[in-house]
């Protein structure tokens, strides 16, 4: 170990002395990001790039773990130890952009040649807003949609994907065969973000939003849910399915259709053994108000930063390149004025249209400096109701109460 | 000066110099946090003083709107029956294990080791194998209890409200028996084989042997094993956020997970601390047990 | 006749109900071999239809495992260090004496247990911060840790020392040793069995340490090989196979030290001290 840290320290001196040579004072920014935990992504390898393009900068990247990196940046930011630039999961931007831990790039953003904020989606963009202010821009963006088994849709009669939840019923009992174990859907509505991902598009199609959920709409989709459930068309384990696992079940064919997202994508071309394909989220009621979940993460740049001016410098080379991101790590710019290059693969490339699509209707959670306690209130509700513990709207109702107490 | 080493050679003062290394150690790096934990379960709590020792000081609120959660009550019933449920059938399989690797057959200790296996594996990893070992649907175990006609119909363990709580008692069952049944192992094989001798020479049958002998010989080494898994319970963690986050609807929400859950997942620290503070409670009841049964032993 | 019978009954026995234990463990292989859909199939599959043994070089390759296993050793050695000197003195003396006093010392070693590692973390931190052991975080991790183990091992040795015929100690101080001669020299030597195998317990345990790693390291070429594990999840999946074969490449060699050193292990623990 002592030795270890005497050559650590023997090959930095030597690495300064090298570095040395241009006279230029240099500034260390810290860079925090899920990416390159377990394989390289957008923030370390552009953050490399631009290290070695700029000699007045270094930069020193930390992968955190996904579970992890609030956590972390939280008891960094208390003890001093905070990062300058980190990127968050987008419901969770709110509670450091609303207690004034992230720095107000509004000003610098609009003075910018390379950052429009005109080009980004607007759900993106307000996750990263408060009180009208920009904190953050959007890293890369990610949705849900329905996706449906061809194969099984033409052995039960059935053409066109659903386009309301009634119709999600009604098909989902068509297609469910007990006898090859087929349930007819899966979706995840698990007790934790990813539930609450899943179902608040729904409240939010019915006319709510966070700070509303007990809406008719959403009591009559849950109640639809539930007979899915007890009916058998859907499994009891989407109470406790993640969305990777629940779409697992929709490749290995054990359903017909799954509510997921782009993230899929890959797998699924890989691993399915049928025909597939994407559609919009279902509404309410035909032609109804669309909503869908938004996903993806968000940079922002740390109120206690000395060095703003070379963090926006970084935050502007991220920018700059995200006409890369979706070729080289598959992540879906929040932007609508990077047309998506055609990968060659018809069922991908037909799903991909389907998501830029439904990007246009999604609405971020929040945003909201407690939104975990809210996420909490919504997904509790929508378990409680699906386990048939308390009817939908007694359930939406109680959750409203939580809600009104996190508001007010 | 000199008196005081004589003392440390020969006196007390040797004593408590082993004692007070180890207290002082455990002091500064378990009493120092116990306590900045205590303390924020009555301080409003945001996070820029998150590393602050003193806050807004708040009185009990933040007990009685931890109480007032809606799922207070759910999460302190769940935490009786985990705790309980898990303990019994740790201790009950560990000892009817460790009785039966006392008796003297080939490979017994070879295949004993074997069972320590749930020792060394990551809690994370043993959550995501039973995870796949309970799911309703591609589960192993229905596939199993069906093939043995227990069960006709699928039983969604982690998803219905009725079993997650035993979903994850079960795992926990698995995970903690390598424990019960090595420290029961040791107990037993600390009794003399003389008693048993004398006893059926005087004519007491297996069971009879078991509750004069084994029993009473064996009340510290239970006490030590109860109260030691009571804490270990109580702590238990990985195995939640592999099976079921709590659900459906906190039915398998246990205290420690929520303690967990409401300061790293809703950022709610002070509740969270009040959570564990409350926790506190059943941990003053195994070290209770545990010191009393201390009372029993014999010294060798 | 039924006596030469007996032990084979019991033997085979044993290896059902091993058998049936260890199933999780086979589970953990076969789904490591799995493709990310079909261990989602059901019925499941007791063997995968193609088994994917190249997910294995593929995780090894991925992860920097030789240096995390590395961290995991120096870890759990540093845990296993500061445990058995400071908690084999400890126990000694909580079983020497039987009053008020060792009452009082026991009640504190299991309370100062009660809270979990994830809940002691944020002031752990804190402390070390100030205090400037975030610099030398493998150390921090091992100091912590050992706290956390602390209890355990002292409740378990405490124990050993209890089965040390007290008149032998006395014998030896009669004889003109001074409690540290008599301590060293007799009643150390009789309780190492015992030591020994909550020496071993504490290791692997403390191999497995992760609450505190994750948080305290920061760098990953510091990281125990439990910390890696986590970053296979991922904010939308779930890389189970590749979990699997992390945990079974960093599993199966501690396994099979224990099943060479069980002998060890276990007759040392059930042999007690002396008997």
């Amino acid at each position: 170990m002592q030795l270890s840290k005497r050559g650590l320290l023997a090959s930095l001196a030597i690495g300064a002395l090298v570095a040395a040579t241009p006279a230029q004072a240099q500034v260390t920014l810290k860079v925090w990001s899920i990416d390159g935990v377990d394989r390289p992504g957008i923030a370390d390898v552009y953050a490399k790039e631009f290290d070695d393009a700029n000699e007045d900068v270094v930069i020193e990247y930390r992968a955190v773990p996904f579970d992890e990196i609030v956590n972390e940046t939280l008891r960094a930011f208390a003890t001093g130890n905070a990062p300058d630039i980190v990127s968050f999961d987008n419901p969770d931007f709110a509670l450091f952009s609303s207690r004034g831990a992230m720095l107000d790039i509004t000003d610098r953003v609009a003075n910018s040649e390379i950052v429009s904020k005109a080009e980004y989606f607007e759900g993106p963009l307000n996750s990263v807003t408060w009180e009208g202010k920009l904190y953050g821009l959007p890293k890369y963006t990610d949705t849900i949609g329905i996706f449906y088994n061809k194969d099984l849709f033409a052995a039960a009669g059935l053409t066109e994907p659903p386009t309301t939840w009634e119709q999600v019923a009604d098909y989902a009992e068509k297609l469910t065969d007990p006898a090859n174990n087929v349930y007819g859907i899966t979706f995840s509505a698990r007790a934790g973000e990813e539930g609450t991902f899943q179902f608040l598009p729904i409240i939010q199609m019915s006319g709510g939003g966070a700070d509303k959920v007990n809406t008719e709409g959403a009591a009559k989709v849950l109640d639809i849910w539930k007979g899915l459930i007890d009916n058998g068309y859907a499994s009891r384990d989407v109470l406790s399915l993640g969305q990777w696992d629940s779409t697992g079940v929709f490749n290995s064919g054990n359903a017909a259709m799954a509510i997921s997202g782009p993230w899929e994508i890959d797998r699924m071309v890989e691993d399915a053994q049928f025909d597939w394909g994407v559609a919009l989220l279902p509404t309410i009621e035909e032609g109804d108000e669309r909503s869908s979940a938004l996903g993806g993460f968000n940079w922002g740049i740390m109120a206690n930063t000395a060095h703003p001016d070379e963090a926006f410098r970084l935050l502007e080379y991220y920018v700059s390149q995200e006409d890369r991101i979706f070729t080289e790590f598959g992540n879906l710019p929040a932007r609508g004025d990077i047309a998506l290059p055609v990968t060659g693969i018809e069922k991908k490339d037909a799903a991909l249209t389907v998501f830029q699509e439904q990007l246009q209707y999604a609405q971020p959670r929040g945003p909201h400096p407690e939104w975990q306690k809210i996420s909490k209130a919504i997904y509790d509700a929508e378990q409680q109701a699906l386990t048939g513990q308390m009817s939908s709207m007694d359930a939406l109702n109680q959750a409203q109460t939580t809600i009104d107490g996190i508001f007010n | 000066m000199s008196r005081f080493f004589s003392g440390l050679r020969d006196g007390v003062g040797f004593d408590i110099l082993l004692v007070g290394a180890a207290l002082l150690f455990l002091l500064a790096l378990a009493g120092a946090p116990l306590v900045y934990n205590v303390l924020m379960s009555f301080q409003q709590v945001d996070m820029f003083t998150l590393g602050a020792l003193f806050r807004p000081f708040v009185g009990v609120d933040n007990y009685v709107a931890v109480v007032q959660q809606p799922e207070f009550w759910l999460v302190t019933r769940n935490t009786l029956v985990f705790v309980f449920g898990s303990m019994a059938g740790q201790f009950v399989l560990g000892f009817a294990l460790a009785l039966f690797f006392a008796q003297n057959f080939p490979g017994a200790s070879t295949i004993r080791g074997l069972f320590l296996v749930s020792w060394v594996m990551p809690g994370l990893v043993v959550g995501g194998i039973w995870s796949f070992i309970l799911a309703g649907d591609y589960g192993v175990l229905n596939v199993i209890l069906k093939a043995l006609g227990i069960i006709d119909a699928n039983v969604f363990w982690k998803s219905d409200p009725n079993f997650s709580i035993w979903a994850v008692i079960i795992a926990n069952i698995w995970l903690g028996l390598a424990f019960n049944m090595l420290l029961l192992s040791v107990g037993l094989a600390a009794i003399s084989r003389d008693l048993y001798e004398a006893a059926e020479l005087d004519g007491a049958n297996a069971f009879q042997r078991f509750w004069t002998i084994t029993m009473p010989m064996m009340r510290p080494t239970i006490g030590a094993v109860l109260s030691l898994g009571l804490i270990g319970t109580l702590q238990q963690f990985d195995l939640f956020p592999a099976l079921t986050e709590g659900g459906p609807a906190n039915t398998s929400n246990v205290a420690g997970y929520w303690s967990w859950q409401l300061s790293f997942q809703l950022y709610d620290f002070a509740k969270g601390a009040t959570v564990s503070v409350m926790m506190f409670l059943l941990v003053l009841v195994a070290s209770v047990v545990y010191v009393r049964s201390t009372r029993h032993e014999v010294r060798g | 006749m039924t006596r030469t019978y007996t032990p084979w009954i019991l033997l085979t026995v044993a290896l059902a109900l091993a058998a049936v234990y260890l199933f999780p463990l086979y589970w953990m292989y076969v789904t490591s071999l799995k493709t990310g859909s079909e261990m989602f199939a059901n019925p499941p599959t007791f063997w995968p239809n193609n088994a994917n043994f190249g997910i294995y070089p593929e995780v090894w390759a991925r992860r920097a495992m030789p240096t995390y296993l590395w961290n995991s050793v120096l870890i759990a050695g540093g845990v296993t260090a500061i445990t058995v000197v400071l908690g084999t003195g400890c126990a000694y003396v909580l079983a020497r004496y039987r009053n008020h006093w060792i009452d009082v010392g026991l009640f504190f070693v299991l309370m100062l247990q009660v809270l979990p590692a994830s809940v002691m973390i944020t002031p752990l931190f804190v402390g070390f911060n100030q205090v400037g052991l975030l610099n030398y975080p493998r150390t921090a991790v091992v100091l912590a840790a050992a706290a956390k183990a602390m209890p355990f091992f002292v409740v378990l040795v405490r124990a050993t020392f209890m089965s040390v015929p007290r008149e032998l100690e006395e014998a030896a101080l009669v004889d003109g040793n001074s409690r540290v001669g008599a301590f060293f020299f007799i009643v150390l030597p009789l309780a190492r069995n015992g030591i020994l195998v909550c020496a071993i317990l504490t290791f692997m345990s403390a191999f497995g340490e992760y609450i505190y790693s994750k948080s305290i390291i920061q760098s990953p070429s510091l990281q125990p090989a439990s910390v890696g594990l986590s970053g296979f999840l991922g904010p939308n999946s779930t890389d189970w196979s590749s979990i699997m074969a992390y945990s079974a490449i960093y599993v199966t060699p501690i396994l099979v030290a224990f099943v060479i050193l069980q002998r060890r292990i276990v007759s040392g623990l059930t042999s007690g001290a002396l008997k």
